[in-house]
Protein backbone atom coordinates (compact mmCIF):
# COMPACT_ATOMS: atom_id res chain seq x y z
CA UNK A 1 0.00 0.00 0.00
CA UNK A 2 1.58 3.23 -1.18
CA UNK A 3 2.47 6.00 1.82
CA UNK A 4 -0.13 8.64 1.38
CA UNK A 5 1.24 10.63 4.22
CA UNK A 6 4.94 10.99 3.96
CA UNK A 7 7.10 13.57 4.93
CA UNK A 8 8.79 16.64 2.94
CA UNK A 9 12.26 14.14 2.89
CA UNK A 10 10.37 11.14 1.53
CA UNK A 11 8.18 13.74 -0.85
CA UNK A 12 12.12 15.04 -1.81
CA UNK A 13 12.83 11.54 -2.04
CA UNK A 14 10.01 10.35 -4.02
CA UNK A 15 10.47 13.08 -6.36
CA UNK A 16 14.24 12.91 -7.39
CA UNK A 17 13.21 8.89 -7.89
CA UNK A 18 10.72 10.13 -10.26
CA UNK A 19 12.56 12.74 -12.24
CA UNK A 20 15.95 9.77 -12.70
CA UNK A 21 13.74 7.30 -13.84
CA UNK A 22 11.53 9.83 -16.00
CA UNK A 23 8.15 9.41 -14.78
CA UNK A 24 7.33 12.79 -12.91
CA UNK A 25 3.55 12.36 -13.97
CA UNK A 26 3.39 9.07 -11.36
CA UNK A 27 5.05 11.05 -8.77
CA UNK A 28 2.49 14.38 -9.73
CA UNK A 29 -0.52 12.30 -9.57
CA UNK A 30 0.61 10.12 -6.32
CA UNK A 31 0.51 13.07 -4.61
CA UNK A 32 -2.60 13.83 -1.83
CA UNK A 33 -4.03 16.97 -0.65
CA UNK A 34 -2.11 17.08 2.86
CA UNK A 35 1.31 16.36 0.66
CA UNK A 36 0.99 18.80 -1.64
CA UNK A 37 -0.18 21.49 1.14
CA UNK A 38 3.37 20.67 2.27
CA UNK A 39 5.27 20.89 -0.58
CA UNK A 40 3.90 24.17 -1.18
CA UNK A 41 4.06 25.37 2.13
CA UNK A 42 7.93 24.10 2.56
CA UNK A 43 11.07 26.61 0.81
CA UNK A 44 13.35 23.52 1.99
CA UNK A 45 11.25 21.57 -0.96
CA UNK A 46 11.97 24.27 -3.59
CA UNK A 47 15.31 24.62 -2.47
CA UNK A 48 16.28 21.30 -2.11
CA UNK A 49 14.03 20.54 -5.72
CA UNK A 50 16.88 23.06 -7.64
CA UNK A 51 20.07 20.67 -6.57
CA UNK A 52 18.08 17.85 -7.72
CA UNK A 53 18.14 18.78 -11.14
CA UNK A 54 21.50 20.12 -11.40
CA UNK A 55 22.04 15.92 -10.16
CA UNK A 56 19.82 14.81 -12.32
CA UNK A 57 21.61 16.63 -15.31
CA UNK A 58 25.01 15.93 -14.40
CA UNK A 59 24.44 12.39 -13.69
CA UNK A 60 21.94 11.57 -16.69
CA UNK A 61 21.95 14.05 -18.53
CA UNK A 62 24.35 12.69 -21.18
CA UNK A 63 21.43 9.74 -22.02
CA UNK A 64 19.63 11.75 -23.88
CA UNK A 65 21.56 12.53 -26.84
CA UNK A 66 19.99 11.01 -29.70
CA UNK A 67 22.29 9.09 -31.43
CA UNK A 68 20.65 9.96 -34.86
CA UNK A 69 20.40 13.90 -34.77
CA UNK A 70 18.77 13.70 -38.56
CA UNK A 71 16.12 11.87 -37.62
CA UNK A 72 15.14 14.86 -35.06
CA UNK A 73 15.80 17.01 -37.56
CA UNK A 74 13.59 15.78 -40.15
CA UNK A 75 10.66 16.21 -37.02
CA UNK A 76 11.36 19.65 -36.85
CA UNK A 77 11.22 20.27 -40.29
CA UNK A 78 8.05 18.97 -40.72
CA UNK A 79 6.63 20.86 -37.78
CA UNK A 80 7.88 24.01 -39.55
CA UNK A 81 6.40 23.08 -42.86
CA UNK A 82 3.02 22.24 -41.18
CA UNK A 83 3.05 25.06 -39.32
CA UNK A 84 3.81 27.35 -42.47
CA UNK A 85 1.21 25.57 -44.25
CA UNK A 86 -1.20 26.74 -41.40
CA UNK A 87 0.01 30.39 -41.64
CA UNK A 88 -0.77 30.22 -45.31
CA UNK A 89 -3.86 28.91 -45.40
CA UNK A 90 -5.04 31.33 -42.59
CA UNK A 91 -3.77 34.59 -44.80
CA UNK A 92 -5.61 33.32 -47.43
CA UNK A 93 -9.09 32.98 -45.78
CA UNK A 94 -8.83 35.99 -44.43
CA UNK A 95 -7.76 37.37 -48.18
CA UNK A 96 -10.80 35.45 -48.91
CA UNK A 97 -12.77 37.07 -46.40
CA UNK A 98 -11.88 40.72 -46.61
CA UNK A 99 -12.43 40.49 -50.86
CA UNK A 100 -16.17 39.47 -49.85
CA UNK A 101 -16.53 42.57 -47.48
CA UNK A 102 -15.49 44.71 -50.42
CA UNK B 1 17.79 25.89 -39.50
CA UNK B 2 19.40 22.52 -39.99
CA UNK B 3 22.82 23.83 -38.99
CA UNK B 4 21.58 25.77 -35.75
CA UNK B 5 19.57 22.58 -34.53
CA UNK B 6 22.85 20.39 -34.98
CA UNK B 7 24.94 22.78 -32.95
CA UNK B 8 22.72 23.48 -30.06
CA UNK B 9 20.43 20.23 -29.61
CA UNK B 10 22.75 18.56 -27.33
CA UNK B 11 22.42 22.14 -25.36
CA UNK B 12 19.15 22.22 -25.04
CA UNK B 13 17.67 18.74 -24.61
CA UNK B 14 20.50 18.39 -21.68
CA UNK B 15 19.10 21.69 -20.35
CA UNK B 16 15.11 20.40 -20.60
CA UNK B 17 16.21 17.09 -19.33
CA UNK B 18 16.60 18.33 -16.38
CA UNK B 19 13.10 19.40 -15.75
CA UNK B 20 11.59 16.39 -17.48
CA UNK B 21 14.15 13.65 -17.02
CA UNK B 22 12.34 11.91 -19.97
CA UNK B 23 13.97 11.13 -23.16
CA UNK B 24 10.68 11.03 -25.37
CA UNK B 25 9.23 14.48 -23.84
CA UNK B 26 12.33 16.33 -24.13
CA UNK B 27 12.08 15.54 -27.94
CA UNK B 28 8.85 16.62 -28.04
CA UNK B 29 9.06 20.08 -26.21
CA UNK B 30 12.50 20.49 -28.09
CA UNK B 31 10.80 20.16 -31.60
CA UNK B 32 8.19 22.76 -30.63
CA UNK B 33 10.84 24.95 -29.14
CA UNK B 34 12.25 24.62 -32.48
CA UNK B 35 9.40 25.56 -34.61
CA UNK B 36 8.71 28.65 -32.16
CA UNK B 37 12.66 29.76 -32.93
CA UNK B 38 11.86 29.49 -36.59
CA UNK B 39 8.88 31.37 -36.46
CA UNK B 40 9.79 34.40 -33.99
CA UNK B 41 13.70 34.35 -34.12
CA UNK B 42 13.73 37.87 -32.52
CA UNK B 43 15.00 37.20 -29.19
CA UNK B 44 18.19 35.15 -30.62
CA UNK B 45 19.44 38.42 -32.47
CA UNK B 46 22.98 39.85 -30.64
CA UNK B 47 23.60 36.67 -29.13
CA UNK B 48 27.59 36.32 -27.92
CA UNK B 49 27.96 33.70 -25.34
CA UNK B 50 26.38 29.95 -24.92
CA UNK B 51 25.31 31.10 -21.79
CA UNK B 52 23.26 33.69 -23.20
CA UNK B 53 21.93 31.15 -25.39
CA UNK B 54 21.04 29.21 -23.20
CA UNK B 55 19.14 32.03 -20.83
CA UNK B 56 17.55 33.48 -23.58
CA UNK B 57 15.92 30.21 -24.75
CA UNK B 58 14.48 29.15 -21.97
CA UNK B 59 12.96 32.31 -20.81
CA UNK B 60 11.40 33.32 -24.25
CA UNK B 61 10.30 29.13 -26.00
CA UNK B 62 11.03 26.51 -23.37
CA UNK B 63 9.67 27.43 -20.42
CA UNK B 64 6.43 28.33 -22.34
CA UNK B 65 6.66 25.19 -23.78
CA UNK B 66 7.54 22.99 -20.75
CA UNK B 67 4.41 24.60 -18.71
CA UNK B 68 2.28 23.25 -21.15
CA UNK B 69 3.29 19.76 -20.68
CA UNK B 70 1.65 18.47 -17.41
CA UNK B 71 -1.06 21.54 -17.66
CA UNK B 72 -3.91 18.97 -18.23
CA UNK B 73 -2.45 17.01 -15.34
CA UNK B 74 -3.50 20.02 -12.77
CA UNK B 75 -7.08 18.44 -12.92
CA UNK B 76 -6.03 14.95 -11.31
CA UNK B 77 -2.97 16.75 -8.88
CA UNK B 78 -3.47 18.38 -5.90
CA UNK B 79 -0.87 20.35 -6.66
CA UNK B 80 -2.11 23.82 -7.50
CA UNK B 81 -1.10 25.58 -10.88
CA UNK B 82 1.38 27.74 -9.79
CA UNK B 83 3.31 24.95 -8.06
CA UNK B 84 3.08 22.72 -11.04
CA UNK B 85 4.66 25.18 -12.90
CA UNK B 86 7.31 25.68 -10.29
CA UNK B 87 8.16 22.18 -10.41
CA UNK B 88 8.10 21.63 -13.96
CA UNK B 89 9.27 25.27 -15.47
CA UNK B 90 11.16 27.15 -12.55
CA UNK B 91 12.66 30.74 -12.93
CA UNK B 92 16.60 29.68 -13.37
CA UNK B 93 18.05 29.40 -10.29
CA UNK B 94 21.49 28.43 -8.98
CA UNK B 95 24.58 27.25 -11.66
CA UNK B 96 21.52 26.50 -14.17
CA UNK B 97 23.40 27.65 -16.78
CA UNK B 98 26.87 26.38 -16.11
CA UNK B 99 28.00 24.07 -19.03
CA UNK B 100 27.50 19.71 -18.65
CA UNK B 101 31.51 19.92 -18.30
CA UNK B 102 31.59 22.50 -15.79
CA UNK B 103 28.56 21.56 -13.85
CA UNK B 104 29.69 17.79 -13.60
CA UNK B 105 32.79 19.40 -12.26
CA UNK B 106 31.69 22.05 -9.65
CA UNK B 107 29.25 18.83 -8.14
CA UNK B 108 32.32 16.54 -8.36
CA UNK B 109 34.05 19.14 -6.26
CA UNK B 110 31.33 19.70 -3.47
CA UNK B 111 31.24 15.99 -3.46
CA UNK B 112 34.62 15.88 -2.38
CA UNK B 113 33.55 18.24 0.93
CA UNK B 114 30.54 15.92 2.06
CA UNK B 115 31.25 13.98 4.72
CA UNK B 116 32.14 10.00 3.73
CA UNK B 117 29.03 8.81 4.56
CA UNK B 118 26.74 11.72 2.87
CA UNK B 119 28.94 11.22 -0.53
CA UNK B 120 28.40 7.70 -0.29
CA UNK B 121 24.52 8.81 -0.22
CA UNK B 122 24.52 10.94 -3.29
CA UNK B 123 26.97 8.79 -5.15
CA UNK B 124 25.16 5.41 -4.78
CA UNK B 125 21.63 7.72 -5.99
CA UNK B 126 23.31 9.54 -8.53
CA UNK B 127 24.69 5.88 -9.74
CA UNK B 128 20.95 5.01 -10.07
CA UNK B 129 20.47 3.18 -6.95
CA UNK B 130 16.99 3.05 -5.35
CA UNK B 131 16.93 3.99 -1.80
CA UNK B 132 16.40 0.47 -0.46
CA UNK B 133 19.62 -0.41 -2.21
CA UNK B 134 21.56 2.24 -0.75
CA UNK B 135 19.99 1.64 3.05
CA UNK B 136 21.01 -1.58 2.54
CA UNK B 137 25.02 -0.35 1.61
CA UNK B 138 24.77 1.64 3.72
CA UNK B 139 23.63 -0.36 7.03
CA UNK B 140 20.52 1.74 7.82
CA UNK B 141 16.77 2.16 6.93
CA UNK B 142 14.97 3.48 3.78
CA UNK B 143 13.63 6.38 5.75
CA UNK B 144 16.94 7.32 7.54
CA UNK B 145 18.22 7.56 3.87
CA UNK B 146 15.49 9.82 2.56
CA UNK B 147 16.32 12.37 5.68
CA UNK B 148 20.13 12.20 5.19
CA UNK B 149 19.29 12.73 1.35
CA UNK B 150 17.40 15.72 2.16
CA UNK B 151 19.92 17.05 4.63
CA UNK B 152 22.72 16.29 2.02
CA UNK B 153 20.98 18.26 -0.68
CA UNK B 154 20.28 21.07 1.55
CA UNK B 155 23.73 21.63 2.21
CA UNK B 156 24.77 21.07 -1.00
CA UNK B 157 22.65 23.78 -2.32
CA UNK B 158 24.43 26.03 0.68
CA UNK B 159 27.71 25.15 -0.85
CA UNK B 160 26.66 25.75 -4.68
CA UNK B 161 24.90 29.01 -3.31
CA UNK B 162 28.60 30.07 -1.90
CA UNK B 163 30.34 28.96 -5.11
CA UNK B 164 28.01 30.70 -7.89
CA UNK B 165 28.22 34.33 -5.78
CA UNK B 166 31.51 33.61 -5.49
CA UNK B 167 32.11 33.34 -9.20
Amino acid sequence: MPNTDREIQELLADYAGALRDGCLPTFLKSLTREEAKRIRESPDFWEATEVVRLMNSAGFGDRVLTPDVGLFISRVDAGIASRSKKAKASTRDHSRSHAHLQ
Amino acid sequence: MEPFVRSTFGIFIRHLHRYLGNEVECEDVLEDVYADIWENPDHLRAIDSEGQLLRTVYLYYMRKRLREVYRRMNRSSYLSANDMQNLVAPELGLCDLLSQTELKQVLHRMLGKLKARERKAMELWMAGMSNRAIANQLETTVGAVKMLEFRTVLKLRRMLKEYCEED
